[in-house]
């Protein structure tokens, strides 16, 4: 801490020393001293000892180490026989690790984990080459540093260490020998100190003082003062001098020699050498009382090293305590605990004391000194649990103790609350330890005292034996089950028990003979869990019988799955969903069995992946087309669900083998349903067309059509279909719903109609002035006007958002962010200041970072450096947010304005603090290249890391591929206090993967040994990816992770472009998104299908055939097997034709047939009136043929090909062909009501009278000699609606039935009054055939034409007109009329019906609706 | 509805007492609200499950029930949990 305060002091200095001139030259730009490179400064550079004089020591002091250093370590698994230089110095510095956690382990807690050094020790051996220094530290952990093991197994591990090593190569020194001496005797090991030294000499090592010491410890722990002396002679003769240490071993020598006098003396003549008795020798002394269970010379002794100013630490009294126990006087060993302390240190000391009590049988000692554990009040004082004595439990677990014992201490600890749940933990000990019997035993105990015991709680045990295969054991368990009433659940079964054994019938019989007892159903339904995974033809045979029960598909409907999966067997897996499709056993009482099958077909296809689906197509085909085979259907929701899938899977093929299992009744019986249902199949395109004719066929009904015209402007919307969007709306104004001017207003926007999007939400207000747009529809609002320079008008709408109380959330603020950016990028300072200071003092948004950043973007943008830093200055000010500061300064480095730089800092400094301003000015000098001038900012005295900044700048520089500058600041901040180095390598290695460049994450992987950084494990991972994605061996064991299957992986890069290039495609920047993607591939990046395709279809929604198959072409060559999407085919088709490239677009409808794909209405419309037009007939037998052998018919009117065959022919100047094809089907029982208008608007078009007399000879001839007057009455209504009335009036001249076609003539009225500016045809039909209907009717329509083209005086002619002639003018009418006075600005003379349009003509509706019904009773 | 919405409103729940199993997650969840999911994986080497769950809800209310109260005290032992962890951290300020 001290050291941290002191750096902050150093930090104090003014940046301006950075900025220094000392050179004085003053026609230079000062600032040029800053970095190398600037115009005409000298290359000098900051030198911090200038800033700063102080720095050199105590900066040196400051970052000697990066702190957190333990953590898993990880060693190579290769065995190098010859040891690669390189290769053994990275597995030395692995080891270092590993001793470095054992370092840690005992520093921490006074004790080693055997499974620890077990671990360490494996490693070691493994690899080779262990060094003097681990071979001691492995060495001194086998002795006390393992309270947890019994002192002959840590002797023996000691001896295992020791040859293992000796083996691998080891240099033992005398320090190796003195570490097992010192072992020897914490484990009371028995040995012949002779026969020891006689090694050491062979082994040519010499003993030295701590060598005698220790053995001379060893002749006296056995009471054999004799042999102590030899050793003390020799020490005499070689001059060594006598030790505290010596004393105290003497002291024990002689009680356990049984001459106490001779111990106590020792005393008085160590004093009598001069060396005062230590803390130690009292020690020894206590135990030997203690030893003999004599508390009176034991208390006097304590008082005579009081006394003697000797004070025994908390440890001292517990080894006298230890002593005591071992020797069976544990009665006195409460009096020794109110000695001890609590001093600092106090329970790890005590626990180790427990530990080795417990190792060696004195559990009921441990248990009187873990009672004297201080309670450990949790920081959150309201924890529910304190468990203390955990580590207690699970080592009686370990050394076997009694349960009686176990039982009792848990029931102590539970009752003084200490803790919680201590059986339930030590039962988790003994399943941990794989413990069988004792486990069952505990968990009997739990049962008494009433406590739950779950299936789950035999799973340790029965894993173990399942790993072994080991029925028997299984079986055990499963006794131990029966005695406890646990009966096994279906998964226990399933997943623990079954598995073990051969075949479930050898289960049976096993368990059968083993006398347990099982639930049969829960048995019944694990066996068919196993049968369903494994082997679908026995499992149809079982089901198939009978006298199976009813089973609900829940039960194995997961083990199906898998098994369908897995299997090959398609048949089987017919049967069997066909079976659960028939058979009401296998569903819920309530349900129908074939939902249920059909359910379980939607989720299979969910559980399967993209390349499951995709690998197992041609199965999963078969599977389907037999279900067909076999009558099973599927509802048209269940088979959405499963299109959706397939799309998202890009499997789309296989969407026509699930479509046909559609049940058609299903189909037919809900029009709608089918009409969405079959258009999903074909496409969006089939979607419109269904749409608009259900409309239209809705209209002519005279039904309600807002809720399909809502539907139908958000289709055309998607489609980007501006312009059909605004014709709807046109005509059925009356029946616009406010969702649809919603969705309207925002496809404006989008296609920048600034003026259309005003005034249709001036209309919508007038509908209903309360309603409010959503957020986002506002903004893009507010983005639009403000492009087109109406600053003004958008301040008002976001005035409005504030009345209207829209919230801006999380979402629509990166919205305002993106809306600001484009106006800071087209409109400039001016506007974006306007917008965001009313957003802000509107409260609509909250200043953030982000959103003040588009005022200094626009600074920025025109290189107005001071306005930037100014308008940056100024939000910190207001709103204290310094946005885009970074970049700010980083301009200002450049140009080298060293004024205005230093303004900068200054203010940074003031508003954030130094520290900001030196990372500040670090990453501009990083983004500029500058990267000795960022050294020294990073060399400043008492600056820190912040990983928040360092991950700042690193996100930046992956996101903008900018390595250089990235490794430099890696390289830079090596020695930056608390820099996590393992962090820094990461993003390095991350934007490596990027760019998927593995020499250098190699050679990243290289420096980081260098400089000894620990890489976490998701750095190796990453590291391996890279290395492995490139056919690189991976030089270290790669880490595994639990997740690593769950998780398919994805293309990170594709994660990062796919949203940008979809955007671009749908903001209609195909070009810049096209760019991208050539730019992006160049780099070897494959991106996803779904990118690729979205792109395919943008270039050819603007008919770029050209680069779409550039596009097409990159796609596949990443992507293998890469086809284009149902939509994009449908685009190509529709392109070709429309630039005439018939033999393209052909090729590519039977590429797509071929494929399997179903071809949209409109592509194959457009396909063949492209043909007719070409004269292609044969052409158009083709699709004909093609279409239709589908077998399942998309919808699509027969006309179509006779119109265009008809066409073709005409085309050819084959008349007779055309005429003789229509009189075919004309004169066709059922072909009476088929429409030829488009044969005659493009004979019309084409002013092609030949072919004109000859077809309206033909209608003509239809008319008077087979009473069929479609085409006649086609002829004449396209004639009106080509304004040539002339002609009309021959024709109808000619064949006055005409005038009787009601019906027909009805529907051009209403077709003609939906668009402005017909009114004139309406009239030219009315004064041709003036009564073919009921004025009630024409009338409405009429006005309606007039409001229409807004024509005010012929409305009001024709609502006088109306009352003059005595008509009731419906509401509706009288509403448009209405409005349109209104509009016109001129007073309505009449009432206005106050309700809304849709209320009347829903009125009407129902009006019309109950007429007809009575009209039908 | 064929196919079911994926939105899924989960918690993440973790230090569940071993003592626990998916069973006991349910019921003690499925007083906040009907729930749909409840992913609690089991180690097929230990046999024990690794202490954390993902608890998914049907509906919002469910989740933000389960969010509201705290602590969640499960078998005795205090168990964490957190709205499901979002796909990285946001950062949308140079500052931290």
């Amino acid at each position: 801490m001290a050291a941290l305060l002191r750096s902050a002091r150093l930090l104090k200095f003014s940046p301006s020393g950075l900025l220094q001139i000392t050179g004085t030259k003053r026609n230079g730009p000062p600032l040029g001293r800053l970095y190398s490179g600037a115009v005409g400064g000298r290359r000098t550079g900051v030198r911090s000892h200038q800033i700063c004089p102080v720095s050199q020591h105590a900066s040196s002091r400051l970052w000697p180490y990066a702190p957190g250093c333990v953590r898993n370590y990880v060693v190579a698994t290769e065995q190098k026989d010859e040891g690669n230089l390189s290769v053994r110095s990275k597995q030395m510095q692995q080891f270092d690790w590993a001793l470095t956690k054992l370092d840690f382990s005992v520093r921490r807690t006074g004790r080693v984990t055997k499974t620890l050094l077990l671990r360490i020790f494996h490693d070691v051996s493994r690899t080779g080459y262990p060094s003097g220094n681990q071979a001691l530290l492995l060495l001194r952990s086998c002795g006390a540093l393992l309270p947890e093991l019994p002192l002959e197994e840590r002797t023996q591990l000691a001896h295992r260490v020791w040859e293992k090593l000796q083996e691998l190569g080891a240099q033992y020194d005398v320090s190796h020998y003195n570490a097992l001496l010192k072992v020897y005797l914490q484990n009371e090991f028995k040995f012949s100190p002779t026969d020891f030294l006689a090694k050491m000499e062979a082994a040519n090592v010499q003993p030295n003082r701590v060598t005698y010491q220790r053995l001379i410890a060893a002749y006296c722990y056995n009471g054999d003062i004799g042999g102590a002396s030899t050793i003390l002679g020799f020490m005499k003769t070689k001059d060594l001098p006598i030790t505290e240490a010596v004393f105290s071993s003497l002291v024990t020598g002689h009680a356990r020699a049984g001459d106490i006098e001779s111990a106590e003396n020792i005393l008085p003549m160590m004093r009598a050498a001069g060396i005062e008795p230590s803390p130690d020798t009292y020690v020894s002394l206590l135990s030997a009382y203690a030893e003999k269970g004599d508390m009176e010379h034991l208390k006097q002794t304590l008082e005579a090293a009081d006394s003697a100013d000797c004070s025994l630490m908390d440890r001292d009294v517990m080894q006298v305590i230890f002593t005591l126990a071992k020797a069976g006087h544990q009665q006195h060993v409460p009096e020794m605990i109110e000695r001890l302390r609590h001093e600092r240190g106090y329970i790890p000391d005590a626990m180790n004391l427990c530990l080795s009590l417990i190792t060696q049988g004195q559990e009921d000692t441990a248990f009187t000194i873990l009672k004297t554990f201080p309670m450990q009040h949790s920081e959150n004082f309201n924890d529910t649990a304190v468990n203390m004595g955990n580590f207690f439990l699970r080592h009686c677990i370990s050394m076997n103790t009694s349960l009686e014992k176990i039982a009792y201490y848990c029931k102590e600890l539970q009752e003084s609350n200490l803790h919680a749940s201590p059986l339930s933990f030590t039962l988790f000990c003994a399943l941990e330890a794989k413990k069988t019997e004792t486990s069952l035993e505990l968990m009997k105990l739990l049962k008494e005292q009433n406590l739950p015991v779950r299936s789950h709680y035999f799973w340790p045990l029965l894993t173990q034996s399942l790993k072994e295969s080991n029925t028997a054991a299984v079986m055990e368990v499963m006794k131990g089950m029966q005695e406890l009433h646990v009966s096994p659940d279906v998964e226990t079964l399933s997943k623990y028990i079954l598995p073990v054994f051969p075949s479930i019938e050898a289960a049976r019989q096993a368990l059968k003979s083993a006398d347990i007892s099982l639930d049969s159903e829960r048995f019944l339904n694990s066996e068919i869990r196993s049968v369903a995974a494994n082997n679908l033809a026995e499992l149809y045979t079982l089901l198939s019988n009978p006298s199976f029960p009813s089973l609900d598909l829940s039960v194995f409907r997961s083990s199906l799955i898998l098994g369908f999966k897995k299997s090959t067997d398609v048949e089987s897996m017919v049967k069997v969903t066909e079976l659960l499709h028939k058979d009401v056993r296998f569903s819920k009482e309530s349900s129908n069995p074939a939902d249920a099958a059909s359910f379980f077909l939607y989720n299979l296809i969910s559980s399967m992946s993209e390349e499951q689906v995709q690998e197992q197509e041609d199965k999963l085909r078969s599977f389907l087309n037999q279900l067909h085979a076999q009558n099973v259907t599927i509802s048209v929701n269940i088979f959405r669900g499963i299109r959706n899938l397939l799309e998202s899977y890009h499997a789309p093929e296989l969407i026509k083998d699930v479509f046909i299992l559609v049940d058609h009744k299903d189909q037919m019986s809900n029009g709608s349903a089918s009409a969405s249902g079959t258009a999903h199949v074909i496409g969006i395109e089939g979607k419109l067309v269904a749409l608009e004719s259900k409309l239209a066929e809705l209209k002519a009904e005279n039904k309600p059509l807002s809720v399909i015209l809502k539907h139908l402007i958000q289709t055309l919307s998607a489609e980007e279909n501006l312009q059909r969007a605004l014709e709807l709306k046109q005509q059925h104004e009356d029946e616009m719903t406010i969702g649809g001017y919603a969705t309207l207003i925002n496809l404006c926007c989008r296609h920048n109609n600034m003026e259309e999007a005003l005034n249709l939400k001036r209309e919508m207000s007038r509908k209903d002035s309360s309603v409010a747009l959503d957020a986002g529809k506002y903004i893009a609002l507010v983005k639009i006007l403000s492009l087109n320079d109406k600053v003004e008008e958008a301040v008002d709408i976001l005035k409005e958002m504030k009345e209207k109380e829209v919230v801006i959330n999380d979402t629509y603020t990166t919205t305002v962010f993106h809306m600001l950016n484009a106006v800071a990028a087209k409109s400039g300072v001016s506007a974006v200041r306007r917008l965001q200071d009313t957003i802000f003092t509107l409260g609509l948004a909250k200043p953030n970072s982000n959103l003040c950043s588009p005022v200094v973007t626009a600074y920025l943008d025109s290189k107005d450096m001071p306005g930037a830093l100014e308008a940056a200055l100024e939000c910190q000010k207001r709103y204290n947010q310094m946005p885009r500061i970074h970049d700010v300064i980083v301009g200002l480095v450049e140009k080298g304005d060293t004024d205005l730089l230093q303004k900068a800092m200054d203010f940074v400094s003031q508003e954030r603090g130094e520290m900001t301003m030196l990372y500040d000015l670090f990453f501009a000098f990083l983004q500029t290249g500058r990267y000795r001038e960022a050294r020294k900012i990073i060399e400043t005295p008492g600056l820190r890391a912040k990983p928040g900044r360092l991950q700042w700048y690193s996100e930046k520089c992956i996101f903008n591929n900018q390595m250089e500058a990235l490794e430099q600041m890696v390289d830079i901040t090596a020695k930056l206090f608390e820099c996590d180095r393992d962090e820094m390598y990461t993003y390095i290695l991350r934007l490596c993967k990027n760019t998927n460049d593995w020499q250098k994450a190699e050679a990243m992987w290289t420096k980081m040994q260098e400089e000894n950084v620990i890489p976490r494990e998701r750095t190796l991972r990453l590291l391996a990816d890279i290395l492995k994605s490139n056919s690189q061996e991976v030089p270290f064991e790669v880490p595994e992770t639990w997740y690593a299957q769950a998780a398919p992986t994805r293309d990170e890069r594709d994660v990062e472009y796919q949203p940008r290039l979809i955007t671009l495609c749908k903001k209609g920047k195909t070009k810049e998104a096209y760019g991208m993607l050539k730019e992006v591939d160049k780099k070897g990046v494959a991106l996803s299908p779904l990118s690729y395709d979205h792109l395919l279809r943008s270039l050819l929604a603007e008919g770029s055939i050209e680069d779409a198959m550039v596009v097409k072409d990159i796609a596949q060559s990443r992507v293998p097997g890469f086809k284009l999407s149902d939509s994009a085919n449908n685009l190509l088709i529709i392109t070709h034709s429309k630039k005439g490239q018939i033999k393209d677009a052909l090729e590519m409808l039977r590429s797509m047939l071929q494929l399997g794909h179903l071809p949209t209405h409109l592509a194959i419309t457009r396909l063949v009136q492209a043909l007719g037009n070409h004269g292609d007939v044969a052409g158009i037998q083709e699709v004909e043929t093609l279409i239709k052998g589908l077998g399942t018919n998309p919808n699509l009117s027969s006309m179509v090909f006779i119109n265009n065959t008809a066409l073709a022919h005409i085309k050819n100047g084959d008349l007779e062909s055309a005429v003789e094809l229509l009189e075919g089907i004309y004169t066709r029982p059922d072909g009476t009501g088929s429409s030829m208008s488009f044969v005659f608007r493009k004979i019309l078009e084409a002013d092609n009278d030949k072919a004109l007399d000859k077809m309206s000879a033909m209608a003509e001839r239809l008319a008077n000699h087979f009473a069929c007057y479609r085409p006649v009455s086609d002829l004449f209504l396209q004639l009106l609606d080509m304004d040539k009335v002339e002609d009309a009036k021959f024709m109808l001249a000619r064949c006055n039935a005409v005038a009787e076609q009601k019906e027909m003539l009805l529907s051009f009225v209403a077709q003609k009054a939906q668009s402005p500016g017909q009114v004139g045809k309406i009239k030219n039909l009315l004064s041709l055939i003036p009564d073919f209907t009921e004025k009630e009717v024409l009338y409405p329509y009429i006005m309606k034409c007039h409001v229409m083209d807004k024509d005010l005086p012929s409305a009001k002619a024709l609502h006088e007109q109306m009352q003059k002639e005595g008509i009731v003018v419906d509401e509706l009418s009288l509403k448009r009329l209405a409005v349109l006075y209104r509009k016109t600005g001129e007073m309505v003379p009449f009432p206005e019906p106050p309700e809304s349009f849709k209320f009347y003509a829903d009125k009407l509706k129902e009006r019309a609706a109950k007429a007809q019904a009575t009209a039908e009773e | 509805m064929a196919a079911p919405t994926k939105k899924v409103f989960e918690v993440f729940v973790s230090k569940i007492p071993w003592t626990a199993a998916g069973k006991e997650m349910r019921e003690y969840f499925g007083q906040f609200g009907l729930v749909k999911k409840c992913l609690l994986p089991f180690d097929k080497e230990t046999g024990f499950h690794r202490g954390f769950c993902w608890v998914g809800f049907s509906s919002e209310e469910g989740l933000n029930n389960a969010l509201q109260k705290d602590p969640h005290v499960l078998e005795g032992v205090k168990v964490q949990r957190n709205r499901r962890p979002l796909a990285g951290p946001k950062k949308d300020s140079e500052y931290d």
